[in-house]
């Protein structure tokens, strides 16, 4: 126990160094954060003083990556508005179903003709359709794409998905946290999540005033108390009545959208979100064995190509819907293709819900391809395009530059 | 120039223009402060060719020189003021101009263009108002006059302006 300290040193310690590698390579930090919580771990060696199978301290690096989900969810809560959605438009909506259509679907037969009892089935497709928001934006800023035409129907679809997630984490969540063995008691648990999400939707249009006036607090110091007692103590309810404590923290996160200080408390979150977040990949990642990985290889290929294809095709026919050029919508799918911590979220929902263990290195395996394979797919959009255009002839060979 | 409004999830709010040459520019304002400004192919509008990142602080500093606040342009020859559809513009007259040393009925404005001509300020610094049909413009003059958008520029690429402006 006199360690304890210096064991979450070390780890941090190691989580900072992948964290500045992942930024000397302009990487997102996600997939380093996951390898290196895999190669450390019990089956780690102890150098000296310093031990990297992080064995006292294991309960613990796991609780902060808990706390990270709640940040990352109450923060989503806290962007997402639905008056953002409805002036976004009608091709956002069209493309955002066309992609659910076709992906959700995609994860739903994969998973099935792969041989997976319903629950299974269920995390392996919210797993292969919900895209990284975190990689997406940090891919198009980089590659400096904020402005081109394509982003706007990207940046929708994403917050598209991101309901669908909010939604279906709900329903899943009520069906594996609360463990109902027939037809009607697993439709309970999905009706108690859905009823749960219902009320926050009412508070958040009802007691908006009255909220504004309890959070109408200007010391800082009383302000992130408040808030902060709040977002934990609403996430750990949730989880007594079988609501993932993800979803309560991602519900409060959209009452307090709604007031007046949702700003205030979006900046206030922000270094929580990033810091406990990292530590969530890489608790994440100590929670797999290296050794099973090679159990999920196939199983995680397949939907890998699945997601590619699924992907690109939605992202063209969202893309030509809107009246976007051959080669902006082949941008889309070719974007929104990253994987990372949503996908993460659920396979964790699943294994926390003790599913089958494959679940485990099958997500691992899967995000990291496409955590890693998504942004080159995304820098190389334009290559790629004129490669599949050989093939498809959406448009004739690229007229020779004049200038 | 007509500028197109949207929201970014997550990034911030896109302007989009083109310009009156057939430019295309975007311009990004960052939830966290930067600006960055992107010029797109004339013949591609998908393809961005070139784009700068502004901080805060640079942003204010270009603004305030784009817009004419920290050195005004000496020659304003071309002003546009919108009132709904209706136009109102003044142009200088150029040497090269098709409209110097004409007179307003010899270039037949009213019929060809459906333009009014409200007003003509001479080299001279005299004003002349409502002027007639046989008033002659001259190099020099400022012409003053106004209609409906797209005659008011056909009017003005057609007679006024010379190969460099507009």
């Amino acid at each position: 126990m006199d360690h304890m300290i210096f064991e979450i040193g070390t780890a941090l310690l190691l989580v900072a160094i992948a964290a500045l590698l992942a930024n000397k390579f302009n990487f997102s930090i996600i997939p380093f954060l996951i390898i290196l919580g895999m190669i450390v771990g019990p089956h780690a060696p102890q150098i000296g003083i310093l031990d990297f199978r992080f064995i006292e301290s294991a309960e613990f690096i796991s609780l902060l990556g808990r706390i990270g989900v709640l940040f990352l969810l109450f923060y989503l809560g806290l962007e997402f508005s639905v008056g953002k959605l409805i002036r976004s438009g009608k091709s956002i909506v069209t493309g955002g179903s066309i992609y659910l259509l076709i992906n959700f679907t995609g994860g739903l037969l994969y998973g099935y003709f792969a041989g997976f009892p319903l629950l299974e089935v269920l995390v392996i497709a919210g797993v292969i359709t919900i895209s990284s928001s975190a990689i997406v934006a940090k891919v198009l800023v980089d590659l400096r794409r904020t402005g081109n035409t394509e982003t706007e129907l990207i940046l929708g679809i994403i917050m598209f998905e991101d309901i669908f997630l909010a939604v279906y984490l709900s329903v899943i969540s009520g069906l594996i946290l609360g463990g109902g063995t027939t037809l009607a008691s697993s439709l309970l648990s999905i009706l108690i999540a859905l009823g749960y999400m219902l009320t926050f939707f009412i508070i958040a249009r009802k007691a908006t005033p009255l909220l504004n006036k309890m959070l109408k607090i200007t010391s800082d110091e009383v302000f992130i108390i408040v808030v902060f007692a709040a977002l934990f103590f609403v996430a750990g309810f949730s989880e007594t009545i079988h609501v993932a404590e993800a979803i309560g923290a991602l519900l409060l996160g959209l009452v307090f959208s709604e007031t007046d200080q949702g700003e205030r408390i979006e900046h206030l979150v922000v270094p929580f979100r990033d810091f406990f977040g990292a530590i969530f990949f890489f608790s994440f990642g100590l929670s797999i064995d290296p050794t099973t990985l090679l159990d999920a290889v196939w199983l995680a290929l397949g939907a890998v190509v699945l997601t590619i294809i699924g992907n690109f095709v939605a992202g063209m026919i969202a893309g030509r819907k809107s009246g976007l050029s051959h080669k902006a919508s082949a941008n889309i799918g070719l974007t929104i293709v990253s994987r990372g911590e949503f996908s993460i979220i659920v396979a964790n929902l699943g294994i926390a819900g003790g599913l089958m263990d494959i679940l485990s290195p099958f997500s691992a395996l899967y995000v990291l391809t496409l955590a890693i394979l998504g942004p080159i797919l995304t820098k190389e959009s334009k290559h790629i395009f004129f490669l599949l255009n050989r093939i498809f002839k959406w448009v004739p060979a690229p007229r020779p530059k004049t200038k | 120039m007509e500028m197109r409004e949207v929201d970014l999830p997550g990034i911030g709010r896109k302007f989009e223009a083109i310009t009156r040459r057939g430019d295309k520019v975007v311009l990004i304002v960052h939830d966290d402060g930067r600006r960055e400004m992107h010029h797109y192919d004339d013949d591609d509008f998908d393809e961005s060719i070139s784009s700068v990142t502004f901080s805060d602080e640079e942003a204010r500093q270009m603004a305030g020189i784009l817009g004419g606040l920290v050195y005004k342009p000496k020659d304003l020859e071309r002003i546009e003021l919108a009132l709904g559809d209706l136009v109102i513009e003044w142009v200088k007259i150029e040497a090269d101009s098709l409209a110097a040393n004409e007179t307003i009925s010899s270039l037949d404005i009213r019929n060809r263009y459906d333009i009014s001509i409200i007003a003509l300020l001479k080299v001279d610094k005299t004003k002349v108002l409502n002027p007639g049909p046989d008033t002659l413009i001259e190099k020099g003059d400022t012409i003053v006059f106004s209609g409906e958008r797209q005659h008011v520029r056909a009017a003005g690429k057609a007679l006024f302006l010379t190969e460099g402006g507009g």
